[in-house]
């Protein structure tokens, strides 16, 4: 065994490869695996970049418009301030040009312009003069030594930027060919204003296209994850069986790959079910016709058993058993592929349940199997396929019949009882068949639903009768009816198994 | 004379099988393994019943029962090896009286035929004739006369439309018609009731899409409406 299977591996290599392929494109397309991390959603994640992106390009925009506005205008300023300086040291000059010179009339005139905040460097005097009405903190002390230096001592004129009593301050300083050198103070605290009102309205300017970027991710997350739902739809109804379903065409070129690729595989899943469903039902005629033949001349045969010699006899009893008993197998063997097909639709109507179980039970293999109903129960309908539901009580009076003991130990029983209590309307019903078998364990209680199941305990299930689809169909059907079976224990806590049936139901109202 | 059976079947060994077991029942059988030998057969042997498989090579079973059907009211069962609601529905709507699904067991045909044979002999009519509108019913002639003039019904839909007759206004259940027409059990199928309807209408009602007289009660069944 060991051999085959190692001999095996190399021949069919491309089936254990192949789903690591398929994740590694899903990876691809969905982006990293998220693995020991928690995994952050298509849509947080677009948001997410949105919110970054606007938040960084807003704060560029701001940095730059600012650094932009402030250069210009302290240029400006500054310009204007080199300009005006230029003018007064004129005028100062022009005063001084007076014979003899006299500083007053030059401080006279400085006044007659307004000008307060000036320093005159007198050469003849070597001393400083302030304009009238300077004020105090505008005096010499407040010149930086190197513009002194370069105004005085180079004879250019320059200008600096200094903290004059913690105001920022433009000092001009002209030379006055043969009479010293002016300067004069310019404040740029009216420029701080307008540049801090500046960065005020960019500071909103900037939350403002943050706030519109993260709304504008929230609608492109939801435009992007939109159609990722309706796949996800899409597929839900596939699996569900809708084998018929398909995403809309459209005209995005993305989408329309993943509506294409999905169509493609619902279009290939649907011709292979609908293969398979033609190959069951080829297998359905092939397998009936001889079944057909088996079948009516046993029957013939039947209708002379008294005139066979013994052993004849009892050949033709296995002979006769064995075609009923295959004759049920391919039935549902049949019923069941139709499943897998999905090809199974429902003839749904309104029923009583007490009534329809009787009669189910008439057509059993046991019809005189007792059937229990309660008060409350004879007065409740149930919506349901009558053929089916009637094959699925069939087959729980089947099952009962063969691995519950028969009739020996004791009677088969059903029972109906409604599941509400007795206050409430009605909902639910149960339809239980209990035998008088060894039973179920615990451990084989889902199992017994599987096909071809066998029992695991030793004989309890008797030999070739053990293998079928009878319960594997009951719990088919049942779903399919939206409701649910299961196997427990009696009520009565003696050994055997009770099969219960619940299904939707509701009170007839009178 | 006994009862003459027209078995069509393409399988010669399912067709051995059939006529053995019928001829148990004491009826006579004739083999026909297609449609165009069944044609032949059909007319010279004139069958009390025929039975007819669907897959037939040739003419198929629906041709078969069609090409029967337009000069004849013999009793026809249909056999299908597949259970689809397509096949039944089809062989139906062709003219079938009732339908068997293979394998089926000797007796169950027995017990279909001899409900067609039983449904050629009416039991005794209350009413010798009974009226309705334009519509008039002989039963003891088996005649169904619309505006004075002679329809043609098969067996089976002379025999539905005589039950709906026994208590006009009366709603039956589709059960209840199975059970009475076809004598089946509860389990029945209701499409022979509803397709047998159908083709009813289409020779009764002057407006089939709109019926008079054969009309449905929703939820309940059929009743006939003077």
């Amino acid at each position: 065994m060991t051999a085959t299977t190692t001999e095996r591996a190399p021949v069919d290599p491309a089936e254990p490869a192949e789903p690591a392929v398929h994740r590694n494109v899903l990876q691809r397309t969905f982006g990293r695996p998220t693995v020991g991390r928690r995994a952050v959603g298509l849509r947080r994640r677009i948001l997410l970049i949105f919110t970054l992106g606007s938040m960084t390009l807003s704060t560029f925009l701001a940095v730059t418009t600012f650094g932009l506005t402030r250069s210009n205008v302290v240029q400006q300023r500054d310009r204007a301030s080199i300009e005006a300086a230029r003018r007064n040291a004129q005028l100062v000059q022009d005063s001084l040009r007076a014979n003899p010179p006299n500083i007053e009339d030059a401080r006279d005139a400085l006044a007659g312009f307004g000008v307060q905040r000036a320093l005159i460097w007198y050469r003849p005097s070597q001393d400083w003069f302030t304009a009238r009405d300077a004020p105090a903190r505008y005096e010499a002390s407040a010149l930086p030594q190197a513009l002194v230096d370069r105004v005085i001592g180079d004879a250019v004129p320059s200008r600096m930027v200094v903290d004059v009593a913690g105001e920022t301050t433009i000092v001009v300083g002209w030379p006055v060919p043969g009479s010293g050198a002016y300067f004069e103070f310019f404040s740029l605290d009216d420029v701080n204003n307008t540049l801090g009102s500046v960065r005020l309205s960019l500071v909103f300017a900037g939350i403002i296209t943050t706030g519109l970027g993260v709304l504008l991710g929230v609608f492109a997350a939801r435009r992007v994850v939109r159609p990722l739902g309706a796949a996800a739809q899409a597929a839900k109804s596939f699996a569900g069986g809708r084998l018929d379903t398909r995403l809309e065409p459209t005209d995005d070129p993305d989408l329309s790959v993943l509506a294409n690729s999905f169509n493609e595989m619902a279009a290939s899943l649907q011709q292979r079910v609908q293969r398979d469903a033609r190959f069951a039902s080829d297998v359905s005629h092939e397998l009936r016709s001889p079944l057909m033949t088996l079948s009516a001349s046993v029957d013939v045969m039947e209708a002379r058993r008294d005139e066979m010699p013994e052993r004849a006899r009892a050949a033709l009893d296995l002979l006769s058993s064995d075609v009923t008993r295959f004759k049920g197998l391919v039935e549902d063997l049949l019923e069941i592929s139709r499943f897998d097909a999905g090809a199974i639709r429902l003839h749904m109507e309104e029923l009583l349940a007490a009534e329809f179980v009787r009669q189910a039970v008439a057509v059993s293999s046991m019809p005189d199997t007792a059937l229990h109903v309660s008060e409350r129960a004879e007065r409740v309908l149930i919506n349901g396929d009558r053929r089916r539901l009637a094959r699925v009580i069939a087959n729980l009076i089947d099952n009962a019949r063969l691995h519950g003991g028969g009739t020996e130990p004791g009677p088969v029983e059903i029972s109906i009882d409604v599941v509400d209590p007795p206050d409430q309307p009605v909902t639910r019903i149960q339809i239980s068949v209990s035998d008088h078998g060894p039973g179920v364990p615990e451990s084989e209680r889902t199992l017994v639903f599987e096909r071809f199941a066998r029992g695991g305990s030793a004989g309890r299930r008797s030999g070739s009768d053990g293998a079928g689809l009878g319960l594997a169909l009951v719990d088919e059907h049942v779903r399919m009816h939206g409701g649910k079976v299961w196997v427990t224990d009696r009520l009565d806590g003696r050994p055997g198994a009770r099969f219960v049936i619940e299904l939707d139901a509701e009170e007839i109202d009178e | 004379m006994g009862t003459r059976i027209l078995a069509v079947e393409d399988d010669e060994r399912i067709r051995s099988a059939v006529k053995l077991a019928l001829e148990d029942e004491g009826w006579t059988v004739d083999e026909a393994e297609s449609g165009e030998v069944a044609i032949e057969l059909f007319y010279r042997q004139a069958p009390d019943v025929v039975l007819i498989d669907i897959m037939l090579p040739g003419i198929d079973g629906f041709e078969l029962c069609r090409t029967l059907r337009r000069t004849s009211a013999v009793p026809i069962v249909m056999v299908t090896a597949r259970n689809d609601t397509h096949d039944i529905v089809a062989g139906l709507e062709a003219g079938a009286d009732d339908y068997l699904t293979k394998p089926f067991a000797a007796k169950e045909l027995s017990a279909r035929i001899r409900a067609l044979l039983r449904r050629i002999r009416p039991s005794s009519p209350a009413h010798a004739r009974l009226v309705f509108g334009e519509l008039e019913l002989i039963p003891e002639e088996g005649k169904v006369l619309r505006d004075g003039e002679e329809v043609h019904l098969t067996k089976t839909e002379f025999r539905l439309l005589c039950e709906l007759a026994e208590n006009p206004g009366k709603v039956f259940s589709r059960e209840a018609l199975l059970d009475k027409v076809w004598g089946y059990d509860y389990f029945g199928d209701g499409r022979l009731v509803d397709v047998h309807v159908r083709r009813l209408r289409t020779k009764v009602e002057a407006d089939p899409a709109n019926p008079r007289h054969v009309v449905t009660v929703r939820g309940l069944g059929y009743r006939l409406q003077t």
